[in-house]
């Protein structure tokens, strides 16, 4: 099967190569400063403030301001500190962060990478970014970097257990890891969907407080592998600056928001892929094609982003007990019964 | 030399340089930041080879697990840099003792890649790596797939233990 | 257990409310005032809500309510009002203050440094005839600093000082007057009226 429409179009080369890396690329990039724009104004209009409005009509543009403020702004490099590490930290998580873009299925049509083993790739390649952090953390030389660091290391390990599990489940269910295969098997109607048991016998609405049990538990480790509120414990500005990126400033803090807003996405299109059936039309056959598809599979992300962003500025940040609490005593044991249960209804089928 | 003599030759420089700088570096956390790039390599390397389910799980275990561990460890001892191993007499004997280890353990490798017999298979069927290995860890080798498990719930249970205990 | 449930249950619960009420808000008519960009128009009804009602901005006084109690002037904080009176003569024609009250003294000069003020609100208290308020003008910045004080005097320099002569032309008058009864007047008496 032909899973990539540039290398029909531009050949198996090194230009083909390219061309395929290129592009998620600039898609991030406009997808960042579209989300920066929707974390700025939705924000503002869940306080009953309008937000930014000076730049460009009703402060489009704001985010391009913000960018080529933070392009201007001066390279600062602590006298103390680790300079190759520290300097080589954000790299290392931008780079996690954009090589987890390298399995995303955009369309039937389009999918980087199709290696049969997407949904392990991104789980494993989160890995580089925890020590990234441990990295930027470490040689900041500063004792509110470190320890944002050690916070933010020790809620992904934490969290990444019930993720794993909600992985796993989806995988039993589905019998397979390769992300194609998985929005393969989820389309027909939006019933089909993973959220609702994937397609089969009836019998299987007895499974849905399981299937949507697994994915509250996803959404809520990935909120917390994102280092998102409610779970910006390793950021918290209140207690440690700016946690693990205190000391950065200009382009490398930029790399650094760049890299959060590229793991937002990650972790949308993982849902989207997982649970809400990819770039499949929640209608059957209607509107479906490899152009609809990424619509739909756009669509769908955007929508958690938009989430993520509403439940950020819904609640407060947690104290650090309650995370580990919620991390170990109820997400845990949660995801096991939800993975037993879901695992007996992949049997079934 | 095509692309992927090219890649392959990339990922070996990596493994190599970064295992290097492991080795001599000074500083401990210098060290276990490069075991990242040793890791990455390698991983790349059995990527390289077809293997890709292992080369996740390198990356998986190494990078996400015990690099991560690693690190944490390092992190607390205080002494960050320049750890020093070669003082007086018993530094003498140290630099002696891994000579002889190191030694041994070259010529070891070198007879076994000279003597041993290769296994080459076609790298046709890449599609199909997981599929093969879980049903090969589920039908012949389930006694070792056990026994990893075995090991590893006792280390839970250890850890269980040694955590809780009453300082 | 069951508490550990009810726990997660509450969790998810208060979660949900919280959203509910956010997305509500989201929604909703927003309270932001562009303020450069777009001038909040005072005398429409609607925009000058803009400004709440009990805001501290730049002071006025009624010249015709003020009976120059001083009050204001006593309370000020940061002293930046200053008030001048002096007596009204008896025979000139008063106007009533208007609120109703009887006027005793003319304001001969009434300055209020708004450079100075910190905005308490404390002469707006003190004032019986609630003469000295808060205005909703809030933008009055000027180039120099001088031209921040204000003047509430209904009196240019020259009248005010008119109305001083009257009245010291008045004491005078008295004075002559007492001190000619005094010298009419027997000795003893006199004596007597010095204890
Ligand atoms: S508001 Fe306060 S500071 Fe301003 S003039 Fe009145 S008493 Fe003085
Ligand atoms: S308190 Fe009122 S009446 Fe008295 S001097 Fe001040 S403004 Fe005039």
């Amino acid at each position: 099967m032909e899973t990539n429409f540039i290398y029909s179009l531009l050949g198996n080369n090194l230009l083909g190569y390219l061309a395929v890396c290129i592009l998620p690329l600039v898609f991030l990039i406009v997808y960042a400063l579209v989300a920066i724009l929707g974390e700025l104004k939705i924000g503002a209009f869940m306080q009953d403030r309008l937000g930014p409005m000076r730049t460009g009509p009703w402060g489009t543009i704001q985010p391009i301001a913000e960018v080529v403020k933070l392009l201007q702004k001066e390279n600062i490099t602590p006298d103390a500190a680790s300079k190759f590490l520290f300097n080589l930290a954000p790299f290392i998580i931008f780079t996690a962060a954009f090589a987890a873009f390298a399995v995303i299925p955009f369309s039937p049509k389009f999918v980087p990478s199709g290696i049969n083993l997407g949904l392990f790739y991104i789980f494993a390649i989160g890995s580089f970014a925890v020590i990234g952090i441990f990295m930027g953390g470490w040689a900041s030389n500063n004792k509110y970097s470190l320890l944002g660091a050690v916070r933010s290391v020790a809620q992904i390990i934490s969290y990444e257990i019930p993720a794993g599990m909600a992985i796993l489940s989806i995988a039993a269910l589905a019998g397979t890891l390769d992300m194609n295969e998985i929005i393969t098997k989820q389309s027909g109607w939006f019933t089909n969907w993973y959220i609702f048991g994937g397609s089969g016998s009836a019998l299987r609405i007895l499974f849905l407080p399981f299937t949507f049990g697994i994915f509250v538990i996803y959404l809520i480790a990935s909120l917390a592998e994102t280092n998102r509120t409610p779970f910006d414990i390793p950021e918290g500005e209140s207690e440690i600056v700016a946690g693990y990126h205190t000391e950065y400033s200009g382009m490398k803090f930029a790399m650094f928001f760049f890299a959060e807003y590229a793991n937002m996405f990650v972790v949308s299109a993982l849902l989207t892929i997982m649970f809400f059936g990819g770039w499949n039309s929640p209608f059957g056959d209607f509107m479906s094609g490899p152009i609809w598809a990424v619509v739909w599979f756009l669509g769908k992300s955007m929508s958690f982003i938009f989430l993520q962003i509403w439940l950020r500025w819904t609640l407060p940040r947690l104290r650090v007990d309650q995370l580990m609490y919620t991390g170990w005593k109820v997400l845990l044991p949660i995801s096991f019964v939800c993975f037993f249960a879901i695992a007996l209804l992949a049997m079934l089928k | 030399m095509d692309l992927f003599e090219i890649i392959f030759y990339f990922f070996a420089a990596i493994v190599l340089v970064s295992a290097l700088v492991v080795v001599l570096s000074k500083n401990i956390m210098y060290s276990a930041f490069s075991l990242l790039f040793t890791f990455f390599g390698v991983a790349g390397l059995f990527v390289l080879l077809n293997a890709d389910f292992v080369g996740i799980t390198q990356i998986m275990v190494y990078v996400g697990g015990i690099l991560v561990l690693i690190i944490f460890g390092v992190m607390i001892t205080t002494k960050v840099t320049g750890v020093d191993i070669k003082e007086g007499i018993s530094g003498k004997l140290q630099y002696a003792g891994a000579g002889i280890i190191t030694l041994l353990t070259a010529i070891f490798l070198s007879l076994m890649f000279i003597n041993g017999k290769w296994i080459t298979g076609s790298s046709t069927d890449v599609h199909a790596t997981i599929h093969q290995i879980g049903t090969l860890l589920m039908t012949k080798y389930i006694l070792a797939f056990e026994a990893a498990a075995i090991l590893l719930l006792i280390a839970f249970i250890g850890a269980a233990l040694i955590g809780r205990r009453k300082a | 257990m069951g508490n550990y449930f009810r726990n997660i249950w509450l969790g998810v619960w208060t979660v949900l409310v919280g959203m509910r009420i956010t997305i509500n808000h989201l929604v909703m008519r927003k309270v932001t005032n562009q303020y450069p960009d777009r001038y909040p128009d005072l005398k429409s009804l609607e925009e000058a809500k803009l400004v709440p009602t009990n805001s501290r901005n730049r002071l006025f006084v009624d010249k015709e309510d003020c009976n120059g109690c001083k009050g204001c002037e006593r309370d000020c904080p940061v002293n930046c009002i200053s008030v001048e009176t002096t007596r009204v003569t008896p025979g000139d024609t008063v106007p009533l203050l208007r609120s109703g009250g009887k006027r005793n003294l003319w304001v001969t000069n009434f300055t209020i440094d708004m450079a100075k003020c910190c905005f308490c609100s404390l002469c707006t208290q003190a004032c019986p005839t609630s003469a000295i308020v808060h205005t909703s003008e809030f933008e009055y910045s000027e180039y120099n600093r001088n031209d921040l004080v204000y003047q509430f005097s209904p009196f240019s320099p020259e009248e005010a000082q008119v109305k001083k002569d009257m009245f010291a032309n008045y004491q005078a008058e008295q004075a002559a007057k007492k001190a000619a009864a005094a010298a009419v007047a027997p000795a003893p008496a006199a004596t007597q009226e010095n204890v």
